[in-house]
């Protein structure tokens, strides 16, 4: 089409050329007149030279282009009826068939990209937002948790396993593993290298960790993270079980301690008890001896079931409690003569100072009692032959409060034991050798004046020079004023 | 069997006290200590022909005891018998590795006791004839 048009006007300017030339030729050869010698006149006559031939052109142009548009509506209109002779009229009705269906095609497969893409997003969102749940309770687990790829290098630690391990989490990203947590943490490094290599699904294992306050046990669980065949990652959790093995030693020991304290007074029975059956006291007085003996065991071993018992009740709250105004004065005179027999046996002098001001407290008088025995007896007990115990009470009438101090003259109690004292099961480990008992004395003191006297037990003490004990009670008008 | 001496450790005065009442009244001497420390001592100066210790006692225990007493070439051999209140039992393979002829446990009988002794004193008495 392109080529035919540039032959028309090819022709068409060689016709103009040609005749213009012929024009101007004619005119001079000739010898018309004057008026056709002109310029003007020679210009005009090729004016209309061009103007005539452009006129034909325009026409054949003209007539050509409204043939090929007819001659497309005919196809077009075939091709849209289906006629047959449309189809067979020639190729193009075919190439805007297929061109049609493919488009049809191309749009439904947009159509089905489009839905696709939505899905995809939607997915990546809930994806996204599944990510940053499972990081925040990562991130907030007390469990330390680190993640290692199959390089051995950081993808991901809490804040927990980096104070476990000591190390930066902002830095530590992608750095490897070995480096990050140093040669300190070598055991753990190269439980997860194993894990790794071996590709176990999970392995535990209790690991010892030096951390500021001690040693530290951790419970930990190595998994390996399959892709395929090959191990792409190992995930570590670690959770401090210091704790709890602690809890679990005191429960043996507490164990061992009741039975060989229930067993200590048992023992005594028994073997007085066969004595007296076997005839082996010979008078009166002896066995008068013997029977005392047996009593005064009995009753010991009584309190210790006793004591045992108080705790469990009090920790349950099924303990009955009576208070009454209490002269905390008379009942420590009443304990300090309980005690003096045991304390003399040990050469330990019990002195007290008897207040002369108003101490009475709003009290269960036998749960008291127990306490200030309880403080006494553990006096007696670590302090050293020739040693003494001084009992004092003081009234505090800004604080509106009395208070009960037990200083002795004993082994002491190190400074780092000091807040576990009144822990239940919890006996000082130096001290452990120097006395019996179930660790349990302390913490019943404790239950009693904090849980059920709303009172507060203090300790102060120095390791061979000895140990201040001492509860502070509410004085009874306090307690009445606070009540109205 | 009789004018042996027998030390006897315990931190309860009581059991110290039951127990020399019926070694006296079967002929014993005894001599007795209220902790492993003064036991280690009397054991060093008096000789005894046998040691009753108890297992748990302050400052050094009755297997601290043993252990130093097995450790003196003036008493390794003297035998000894431990009395224990502790939860767990001692078998016999435990008691030949602690160094102890025999072991009771608390509560225990008197009458048990004054034989396990005589046996223990029999036993040695008859190995020194062979």
């Amino acid at each position: 089409m392109r080529r035919q048009r540039s032959l028309g006007w090819a022709a068409t300017s060689a016709v103009i050329l040609s005749l213009c030339v012929a024009a101007l030729t004619g005119l001079h050869n000739s010898g018309i007149g004057v008026g056709w010698r002109s310029p003007t006149v020679a210009l005009g006559l090729i004016a209309c030279c061009i103007g005539a031939v452009g006129v034909i052109f325009l026409g054949l142009a003209y007539h050509r282009l409204v043939g090929t548009v007819m001659s497309i509506a005919r196809q077009l209109s075939s091709a849209s009826t289906g006629s047959e002779s449309g189809l067979q009229s020639g190729s193009l009705l075919e190439m805007v068939s297929g061109l049609r269906s493919e488009l049809d095609e191309r749009a439904e497969r947009i159509g089905q990209l489009e839905t696709e893409l939505k899905d995809l997003r939607l997915q990546s969102r809930l994806a996204d937002r599944q990510k940053q749940h499972a990081e925040a309770i990562i991130y907030s687990l007390r469990d330390a948790v680190v993640v290692i790829d199959e390089s051995d290098r950081l993808l991901m630690a809490n804040e927990a396993a980096a104070n476990l391990l000591d190390f930066d989490p902002s830095a530590a990203c992608h750095q490897a593993l070995a480096e990050t947590v140093g040669q300190k943490h070598n055991e753990f490094v190269q439980l997860l290298q194993q894990s790794r290599q071996s590709g176990i699904e999970a392995t535990r294992r209790e690991l010892e960790f030096e951390q500021s306050d001690g040693p530290h046990t951790l419970d930990t669980i190595v998994s390996c993270v399959h892709e395929g065949d090959k191990v792409s990652g190992v995930v570590a959790i670690l959770h401090d079980i210091t704790r709890e093995k602690e809890i679990s030693q005191m429960k043996n020991d507490f164990v061992s301690h009741v039975s060989h304290e229930l067993k200590t007074p048992l023992a005594s029975i028994t073997a007085y008890s066969e004595m007296l059956a076997d005839g082996e006291a010979d008078d009166e007085e002896t066995r008068k001896e013997f029977y005392a003996i047996i009593q005064s065991q009995a009753q010991r071993l009584n309190r210790l079931i006793e004591d045992i018992l108080n705790v469990s009740r009090i920790e349950s709250g099924l303990i009955k409690v009576q208070k009454e105004p209490v002269s905390l004065a008379i009942l420590i005179e009443h304990q300090m003569q309980m005690i003096k027999g045991f304390a003399e046996e040990k050469q330990i002098t019990v002195t007290g100072q008897t207040p002369i001001i108003f101490d009475q407290v709003n009290a269960d008088k036998d749960m008291i009692s127990q306490v200030v025995v309880n403080l006494l007896s553990n006096a007696v007990k670590y302090t050293p032959a020739g040693g003494s115990v001084r009992i004092e009470t003081q009234v505090d009438e800004v604080e509106r409060l009395a208070r009960v101090t037990v200083a002795d003259t004993g082994v002491g109690i190190p400074a780092d034991e000091l807040d576990h004292v009144f822990d239940k099961f919890y006996r000082v480990g130096a001290n452990n050798k120097q006395a019996k008992g179930t660790g349990l004395g302390l913490n019943l003191v404790k239950q009693i004046v904090e849980k059920v006297h709303g009172g507060r037990v203090f300790v102060t003490s120095e390791v061979g020079r000895g140990s201040t004990f001492g509860f502070e009670l509410p004085l009874a008008a306090a307690v009445a004023a606070g009540a109205t | 069997m009789t004018g042996n001496r027998v030390l006897i450790a315990d931190d309860e005065i009581h059991i110290i006290h039951v127990v020399a009442i019926k070694l006296r009244n079967n002929g014993f001497e005894v001599i007795a200590a209220n902790n492993g420390a003064e036991a280690y001592e009397l054991a060093c100066t008096e000789h005894p022909d046998i040691i009753v210790t108890d297992y748990q006692m302050p400052f050094v225990t009755g297997i601290e005891l043993i252990e130093k007493l097995r450790a003196n070439e003036e008493t390794k051999h003297t035998p000894a018998i431990l009395l224990t209140a502790r939860s767990f039992a001692i078998s016999e393979e435990m008691q030949e590795t602690l160094g102890v002829e025999a072991c009771l446990s608390k509560p225990f009988s008197p009458k048990e006791l004054l034989k396990t002794i005589q046996d223990i004193l029999h036993e040695k008495a008859m190995a020194l004839h062979v």
